[in-house]
């Protein structure tokens, strides 16, 4: 059959979380089996692909500025896509039975299961999105929409304040490094001026601000991938439900922050000293993340740090650039996708079954729990790289790779990798092992749901396949790394049985490995130092007390604001005329006041002038309110006669019916408001300090307006040419009065916009009224 | 309550506002006066019945308990002759009969789309208008009587709590 894979891919994913809500609204038990088709559709169309080849989709978006919706289903976004579908299928099929349970658990109706689908689809939709998006603005609006998907995920138990205060982190720390891909996007167009990637990545440019652009996306895919020093948000994430984190944090949201770099790769490489700063990164997560989980006794705990870590290593990889790394970076997304994503869904089984969180609540599984015991048994194989494993694999070329570039790479990479095999190894044994410990209560275990279980065990059987059929994952890896690199790549690996680099790596690690995981003792006291040196003044604490203070910013301004209506209004004009006056300062040719001619002629209006003039200082005289509001309209009716007098009919009709209408609401305000209030507002004599300030900080907004109308009227208008077209013009439009022809014609679309907004602003006034009706 | 006098010449003036209104917004592109000026016209002359009558004469009058409905209804209409052009492949709001070209007359009123625009321009005014000041007004009289229920709930209290002493 002949479709445009790209496309089809895209329209059902993003149709996924549309139909699954529609189903929902049927009959809640509809929507899991939507959702799994749905998933499994995408899912299928995806993988097809890796035989059909490569397909494109380029549509014009926005033609004026030049971006277009351009969609390529590549190597790489096959990788990514073939992961957010098929790991997001497994976690579909594990949350229709979880999540019911969870929402049990917690007194929550049935039908909020649609929120969690609606979300998590969307950010599926949103991955299928961003791995195929080949313009700039366009793979922007998928990173935020992932982010905004994340959101609402992380923050599905709303009713908690950890889940609430965890979404917003991961929301602020992502989404402002979003902002960053974001600039870096549009300094590139600035550059090269196309919003379209393979023309930018194609080029050569290795100025500064190419070199800054760079910086902004790494940030901004560092952050995704949860790299030091801003990790902090990843274990703060785990407040999600399990299948949340199974897939937004093994194959999905993290996967993201990877993925952009893999996309942006021919970027990165312009700069050697970015290539390092990737190196020292991956390598510091690689530390701190496995130290931090090899300390934390939450199941789910330990696996974030874990994938802190193991992100550590693809950005590692990435770092040590090449054929070979960008190969091994690759392909090891793959695997740790396959293996994390199980172990964190037999985390939250594990909790379903024992009602335990900790890894120190439960122990000795195996007997109860075989399948699981085996399916995880086999991810947590692969993650530690155990032979017969893809994970085998993964390390292989990564020892490879760090070996090659430098012996001392090689001895840091094994580091990384014992303490990968020693807390995966305290997860796993610690959950389905035999050793129990002292203070375990005996409960026996729940009987778990198949869905609960075959998930991971497809997932842990995939971990074993791939590390016998290693075709498909390597060609994968090799697709992938050539868009990378933008040359064809060559992944290739099998069993050797000697004792070459890498295979010695590979023992050393399992050796080290298994000594720190004995030798607990001799590093325990050091490594629990080092987590509470990373509460006390790490990044987490950083972005704590600046979310505090900024909070107690806009708390301070806002009770200025809010202290009385002179406040309100003095917080408005104020900063306004200190930013214009900022503004007239540096504009060069802000200076230019000219002081034109006064002729006989215009003497009616400068009378009018005089008369708004003292009508506005009378302003401030009257006490009570109904005079204030009649001495108001008085300004405004005397500028009405102004136009009269200056030949403008139609606006000074406009002026005079807006003036009655005004004030005739001013005056009809004036009764709702309780009678009281405004007797002793009449009443009140104002402090005389007050009054002086007030008057101070009038006199300041004012003089600033005056400036402001002075400069922009000492100048000739820019414009009038287009005035007089549009005189010109007007009899042409079948018209006779300028205004009306301007307003319904040459700009109509303006006129359009405004009576929009009054009509949503009638919406808003009703809804007011009629609240206070019902209270 | 309004005098007689009040409330004879609110009602007597009520059709010539209208008629004003109309002609403003019909003669807007030979004349001065739109669709705007047009809308808060009319609406001044039925806020003229609010005052006289009292609120619930909006409800009364024919027509113009939809008027704040209107609003929505002009909307599409004005929108509908900014986006229809885009079903035909033209810009965003082009108007027909196309520029230069000759229009139907009828007396000074000429059958152009601008004509429907304003159209538009005039309902969403006067139904923001109408709904307005009907909402308003109708707080007012909720407060009043708020009041009013309060005033005597306390001098039920004082007279009860005097005839227990």
């Amino acid at each position: 059959m002949h479709y445009n894979a790209a496309l089809v891919a895209l329209l059902i994913a993003l149709a996924a979380p549309v139909l699954v809500l529609l189903a929902g609204a049927v009959r809640v038990s509809f929507a899991s089996p939507v959702a799994i088709g749905m998933t499994a559709l995408a899912f299928a169309v995806i993988v097809q692909s890796y035989w059909r080849g490569d397909d494109r989709f380029d549509v014009v978006w926005a033609a004026s500025w030049d971006i277009r919706f351009s969609l390529e289903l590549d190597g790489l976004a096959r990788l990514y896509a073939m992961l957010a579908t098929g790991i997001g299928l497994a976690v579909v099929v594990y949350a229709s039975r979880y999540l019911p349970l969870h929402l049990h658990h917690d007194h929550r109706p049935e039908g909020e299961i649609l929120r969690f689908y609606g979300f998590l689809l969307l950010f599926m939709g949103a991955m299928v999105g961003l791995v195929m998006a080949q313009d700039m603005i366009l793979l922007f609006v998928f990173w935020d929409l992932t982010a905004i998907a994340s959101y609402f995920l992380i923050g599905f138990d709303r009713d908690k304040d950890e889940s609430r205060a965890a979404a917003l982190m991961a929301l602020l720390v992502t989404g402002i490094s979003a902002v960053c891909v974001l600039i870096g996007a549009l300094i590139l167009w600035k550059e090269h001026g196309t919003f379209a990637l393979d023309q930018v990545l194609q080029s050569d440019a290795n100025s500064a601000p190419v070199a800054i652009s760079a910086v902004l996306i790494a940030i901004g895919a560092l952050t995704k991938s949860a790299q030091v020093p801003l990790h902090f948000w990843l274990p703060n994430a785990m407040a999600a439900p399990t299948p949340v984190s199974a897939y937004l944090h093994s194959a999905a949201m993290v996967a993201a922050g990877v993925f952009l770099i893999g996309r942006t790769y021919p970027l990165m490489d312009r700069f050697d000293w970015l290539l390092d700063a990737f190196v020292v990164i991956g390598l510091l997560s690689m530390a701190v993340g496995g130290i931090l989980a090899l300390t934390r006794d939450v199941l789910k705990q330990i696996l974030a740090y874990s994938t802190i870590s193991q992100y550590g290593y693809v950005v590692f990889l990435f770092g040590l650039g090449g054929e070979h790394g960008i190969g091994a970076a690759s392909f090891y997304v793959i695997a740790h996708a396959l293996s994390k994503s199980a172990l964190f869904l037999t985390a939250g089984a594990v909790t379903e079954a024992t009602g335990q969180k900790n890894l120190s609540g439960v122990g000795g599984l195996t007997r109860r729990m075989p399948l699981l015991t085996i399916g995880s048994g086999a991810a947590a194989a692969g993650l530690v790289a155990l032979p017969l494993t893809i994970g085998f694999f993964k390390d292989e070329f990564y020892f490879a790779t760090a070996w090659e570039r430098h012996p001392l790479f090689g001895v840091a990479a094994v580091g990384g990798a014992a303490l990968t095999f020693a807390y995966i190894s305290r997860y796993w044994l610690g959950v389905f092992g035999p050793f129990r410990r002292g203070t375990m209560p005996a409960v026996e275990p729940q009987v778990l749901s198949r869905l609960l279980v075959w998930p991971i065990a497809v997932l842990g059987g995939l971990v074993v396949a791939g590390g016998v059929v290693l075709g498909p994952a390597m060609r994968m890896a090799e697709q992938a790394a050539s868009i990378s690199l933008l040359t064809d790549v060559h992944v290739s690996g099998a069993y050797h049985f000697d004792l070459r680099a890498e295979n010695v790596m590979a023992m050393s690690t399992w050796v080290l490995g298994t000594l720190l995981l004995v030798g607990r003792s001799v590093w325990w006291r050091a490594a629990i130092g080092f987590s509470r040196l990373g509460q006390r003044v790490g990044p987490e604490r950083l972005y704590g007390i600046s979310l505090t203070q900024l909070n107690r910013l806009s708390d301070w301004l806002h009770d200025i604001e809010v202290r009385d209506l002179r406040s309100r209004i003095a917080s408005i004009l104020v900063p306004a005329g200190v930013l214009v006056g900022i503004a007239l300062y540096v504009t060069p040719n802000g200076s230019e006041f000219a002081v034109g001619k006064i002729t006989r002629d215009d003497a009616p209006s400068i009378l009018m002038l005089l008369l708004a003039m003292f009508a506005a200082l009378a302003i401030s005289l009257p006490r009570d309110h109904l005079n204030l509001a009649l001495v108001l309209s008085c300004v405004g009716y005397s500028l009405s006669v102004l136009y009269a007098f200056m030949g403008a009919p139609n606006v000074a009709l406009v002026a005079v019916l807006i003036e009655t209408v005004f004030s005739l609401l001013f005056i009809g305000m004036l009764i709702l408001m309780p009678r009281t209030i405004l007797r002793y507002e009449t009443a009140r004599r104002p402090e005389r300090r007050r009054v002086r300030r007030d008057a101070l900080l009038a006199a300041a907004a004012g003089v600033m307006a005056f400036f402001v109308v002075w400069g922009s009227l000492s100048k000739p208008a820019a414009d009038t040419t287009a005035i007089d077209q549009f005189i010109e013009l007007t009899p042409v439009a079948h018209g006779k009065n300028v205004v009306t022809v301007i307003l319904a014609d040459f700009r109509g679309l303006d006129t359009a916009g405004e009576i929009t907004v009054i009509a949503v602003g009638l919406l808003g006034i009703l809804s007011l009224l009629r609240i206070g009706r019902l209270r | 309550m309004t005098t007689v006098l009040t409330r004879l010449i609110a009602r007597a003036l009520l059709l010539p506002t209208f008629l004003i209104a109309l002609a403003i917004m019909l003669k807007g592109y030979a004349d001065t006066g739109d669709g705007f000026s047009a809308g808060v016209i009319a609406s001044l002359g039925v806020l003229m019945q609010c005052v006289a009558f009292g609120p619930e004469e909006l409800d009364t009058l024919p027509l113009v308990k939809f008027a704040p409905a209107g609003t929505f209804v002009g909307l599409m209409l004005a929108l509908s002759i900014v986006f229809i052009p885009a079903l035909f492949g033209a810009e965003l709001l082009t108007h027909w009969p196309a520029a230069g070209d000759s229009a139907t007359h009828f007396g000074t009123l000429e059958f152009i789309t601008p004509v429907i625009f304003d159209i538009g321009v005039f309902l969403v005014v006067f139904g923001f208008c109408i709904g307005v000041i009907g909402a308003i007004a109708r707080a007012q009289q909720r407060v009043l009587r708020d009041r009013a229920r309060y005033d005597n709930a306390v001098a039920e209290r004082v007279a009860s709590r005097e005839a227990g002493r």
